[in-house]
């Protein structure tokens, strides 16, 4: 009788479990799956992954069969503005750049929000008691700033580069710091705030669920605060994971929100998409939505219903978003060249014999020009080498070669020079010989702890690239054991690893679980795709 | 007895049955009469057009409808002589419905307005806010929940860049940002283009702009009052969604039909705490003209513009018709002391004056 029970209960157990389990999906890549022409293709960005059980829900009310297709956000948005989001619909956090302009407005047929969530700093409920930032206080943005700068405020963040939430955060400080509200130019942006605020900036990715983990691993003397939207932060304090729970702060000059609207992009599924809106913003879908993400519901019906979830007495007063794409930009490269914290890193390449065969040599010699200035796209953009920062490639094959170092310069002439000297370095590497991928590694660590001793002011990690397995020197086991002997300092710094061509995958993740890393994987894509998204954890 | 009952069953039977087959025979040949009308509309009238009631009333004139909501701005380039084109059109505004006559005109075609229904331009606001209008001289109460605004002097206080908070007695919405009304983009939807009409007739002495120097001029300036808000949404319902659900902190201010909350006090008999109306002085209507290309589509224009009791369901949906007591009797229950009579109506300029400052304003945004 017992017995049977028990084994009820384990199942339920499994069940329960095996339907909690979060895959962790990996940022900017697409599920494969064919599209099906009789189904209303969506085109999301990654952070609407948690809506995608919506699509059985949908189908059933409404027969409209929906297929989601995930993306990066800067990358949808400029699918979309260049007519090439090859989906019959879109949906993003928000769609501002792409309605501010007029090649993005000309593709979008109609549009309707669904539900909001505010972007907010959670900070640790103790750190917030010390800082005062409990009850009715007003937190103004320069008090967020100065406690960053005075290292109060630790915080994990989305890149401003690669992300919507990272770049609405630094569009919300420049804009409460501006010396008028609203329609922000570039005169009116105050550096040393911005500035000061980025002081505070120690966890960077690209991915609120890799953050998370960080955060959970972190949270106390590295990390005490997490800027994410309002639903994400709740559903945080909620999982039960965190040392302890974080209170909600909502600046006062004004934070921005996401919106998430539903954009239809291939007139004759007109029909269908309002079908799905109609549902998605009836009770059924907006109840299932404010529940189950933690978003606030736009139907005012609902909104009563599930107010409880939220929390109450906060006015939501809107920063003013800056529709000038120019803007944009110029406050993006200022916060690439001249505002974060700069980056220090070592790029442990393997130029093994295994390298010379069908193009590896020529995917890494062109990843390597990617990162020195020759992709002009928007995302090559934001992800190549940036002023003030300090790389170091340091070549291996059956012997470690002598790393070489550039000094990326803030002065966009002297960076084409060094960005020239790169490329050049890189057209001179030679394919041959074993591979001695630990005792690299491990040269790469020691290289940078002594880097940071001097120069502490620089967000250290080791960028491990390998083809192969280590079949020379060092193995698994004894680069463990090394690990542990060295410095602290050296301990800190992450390695993020590339899975490509026989690339013994177990050891590359451990090498990154021990390191505190992350594991990319380049065997299906291309690899300069990969480089540029491991830019966005640096 | 019973031979006789038998007798009557099969008799009654056999005339049920003939009534039935006469019946659907009636039915079918008034079904094979209805005339499917294709039309553009508006967003702001597609709620009415999906009621099952208008859709069974209109059925009655043996009129099907078939209709597709598409933006104001983009009808005229929709104007067609092809077959399977569109036979009529509503857009909001009479500016709009002038461009579609124009497009008309040029194809041959004779079109014909109606105005059946229409829906005033308020600022919907909240308590807290209006009392800082009302503290600040630039409004008066003028009912319960509804204010009067003297649009002159917000236009001011707007060119002077005042924020909430450096106004007088705004301890209940202190506030950094700038007082500004939020309006949809001027470029894409009309309630934004009507925002910059009426503002222009303000400056102008309160005299429509009939010039296209002082057009150019006066919207040279008018443009900040887009600008400086930032983002616009380029429907006027995600104004309203915004307004009711993000609330205060988003939307202190927001320029909305008349029609979007009285429609939604209406159906949910119940408006949120603290929202407020503000009648702006001088104001503009927003018209729903329908324009009809043919016979059969004035017919349902005509329709639409006298039908008792399709005015009657236009007004569920917060619209006036061509009886303004029906309006005020049928709105007396929704909390608000909505006007039965809005004075101070100015009309929009003509429209290549309109189309004059729309072009300043664009190029203002980039």
């Amino acid at each position: 009788m017992f017995k049977r029970a028990f084994w009820i209960f384990l199942a339920v157990l499994v069940i329960f479990l095996w339907a909690k389990h979060d895959p962790s999906p990996t940022p900017g890549s697409n599920r494969i799956e064919a599209p099906d022409p009789a189904a209303l293709s969506i085109l999301a960005t990654s952070d609407l992954r948690d809506a995608e059980p919506l699509a059985g829900l949908i189908q059933q009310a409404t027969g409209v069969k929906v297929q989601f297709f995930f993306g990066g956000t800067m990358e949808s948005a400029d699918k979309v503005i260049n007519g090439k989001a090859g989906a019959d619909a879109a949906w993003f956090a928000n769609a501002k750049y792409v309605l501010s302009d007029p090649r993005g407005r000309s593709q979008v047929k109609l549009q309707d929000k669904i539900m909001f969530s505010p972007l907010v700093i959670g900070v640790s409920q103790s750190e917030a008691q010390k800082l005062g930032w409990t009850g009715d206080t007003k937190v103004t943005w320069r008090a967020i700033a100065e406690a960053a700068k005075a290292g109060r405020l630790r915080y994990a963040m989305n890149n401003p580069a690669s992300s919507n939430q990272g770049f609405m955060a630094l569009m919300g400080v420049a804009a409460a710091f501006a010396d008028k509200p609203e329609a922000l130019t570039l005169a009116d942006i105050r550096k040393q705030p911005i500035r000061d605020f980025l002081v505070g900036y120690k966890l960077v990715g690209d991915n609120s669920s890799y953050l998370t983990a960080k955060f959970i691993e972190q949270q106390g003397a590295a990390v005490n605060a997490f800027i994410n939207y309002e639903s994400w932060l709740l559903s945080l304090n909620r999982s039960g994971k965190l040392r302890e729970p974080l209170t909600l702060i909502y600046p006062y000059e004004g934070v921005a929100t996401a919106d998430y609207p539903l954009l239809l992009l291939n007139d004759a599924k007109r029909a269908d998409y309002v079908k799905v809106v109609d549902y998605l913003k009836g009770p059924e879908a907006q109840r299932w939505l404010a529940e189950n993400t933690l978003r606030r519901p736009f139907n005012p019906d609902v909104a009563g219903q599930v107010a409880k979830l939220f929390p109450t007495g906060q006015l939501l007063v809107e920063l003013p978003f800056t529709a000038d794409r120019a803007v944009a930009d110029a406050l993006l490269a200022a916060y690439m060249n001249e505002y974060r914290i700069p980056i220090a890193s070592v790029f442990v390449l393997d130029t093994s014999g295994s390298m010379a065969e069908a193009g590896r040599g020529k995917s890494l010699i062109e990843s390597l020009y990617f990162l020195a200035g020759a992709d002009d796209s928007p995302t090559g953009r934001l992800t190549r080498l940036a002023g003030r920062e300090q790389v170091m490639l340091l070549p291996f094959s059956s012997e470690i070669y002598p790393p070489v170092r550039f000094d990326i310069p803030a002065d966009d002439q002297a960076r084409a020079t060094v960005f020239a000297d790169i490329r050049r370095y890189a057209d001179r590497l030679k394919m041959g010989g074993a591979t001695r991928l630990y005792d690299a590694t491990l040269a790469a660590l020691k290289l940078l702890a002594g880097e940071k001793e001097k120069r502490p002011g620089y967000m250290y990690s080791v960028v491990l690239f390998t083809d192969g397995e280590s079949n020379t020197g060092l193995d698994w086991a004894g680069f463990q054991q090394a690990y542990t002997q060295l410095p602290r300092l050296a301990q800190e710094i992450p390695v993020f690893t590339i899975l490509y061509g026989e690339g013994n995958v177990r050891e590359l993740e451990k090498v990154a679980e021990l390191t505190h890393g992350k594991t990319f994987d380049a065997r299906q894509v291309n690899l300069a795709t990969v480089f540029k998204e491991i830019r966005a954890y640096q | 007895m019973n031979k006789k009952w038998g007798l009557m069953a099969t008799l009654l039977f056999a005339v049920a049955l003939a009534g039935t087959m006469i019946y659907s025979v009636i039915e079918v040949n008034r079904g094979s009469q209805l005339r499917t009308l294709k039309g553009f509309i508006n967003l702001n009238v597609e709620a009415f057009f999906k009621d099952p009631r208008v859709q069974q009333i209109l059925a009655d004139h043996r009129f099907k409808v078939d209709v597709t909501r598409i933006g104001s701005r983009d009808m005229a380039a929709k104007v067609s002589t092809a077959p399977g084109a569109a036979q009529f059109f509503i857009p909001s505004g009479v500016l709009v419905a002038q461009m579609i006559k124009e497009a008309a005109k040029k194809l041959n075609l004779t079109a014909t307005t109606y105005n059946p229904f229409y829906s005033p331009l308020v600022v919907a606001s909240w308590e807290p806010v209006a009392q800082i209008l009302v503290a600040n001289g630039l409004a008066v109460k003028s009912g319960d929940r509804v204010y009067d605004l003297d649009l002159g002097k917000l236009i001011e206080l707007m060119f002077q860049k005042k924020r909430w908070n450096e106004l007088r007695e705004h301890q209940n919405y202190d506030v950094t940002r700038s007082v500004l009304v939020a309006t949809t983009d001027p470029r894409t939807a009309s309630s934004g283009a009507m925002y910059l009409a009426l503002v222009s007739q303000s400056l102008n002495n309160n005299e429509v702009v009939t010039d296209r120097e002082t057009a150019r001029k006066l919207a040279g300036r008018i443009a900040e009052l887009f600008t400086r808000q930032g983002f616009k949404e380029n429907y006027v319902n995600s104004v309203f969604d915004d307004y009711l659900s993000i609330g205060m902190g988003k939307v202190p201010l927001g320029l909305l039909y008349e029609y979007q909350p009285v429609s939604h006090a209406m159906a949910k008999k119940a408006f949120p705490a603290e929202a407020v109306l503000l009648y702006p002085k001088p104001t503009l209507f927003g018209k729903e003209v329908f324009v009809a290309l043919n016979e059969d589509t004035k017919e349902l224009g005509e329709l639409l513009s006298t039908n008792p009791e399709l005015q009657r369901i236009a007004v569920e949906y917060g619209f006036r018709g061509t009886n303004s007591t029906l309006f005020k009797e049928m709105t007396g229950q929704v909390g608000f002391a909505v006007k039965e009579i809005v004075v101070d109506v100015v009309d929009p300029p003509a429209s290549e004056i309109m189309d004059e400052m729309i072009t300043v304003v664009t190029d203002a945004m980039k």
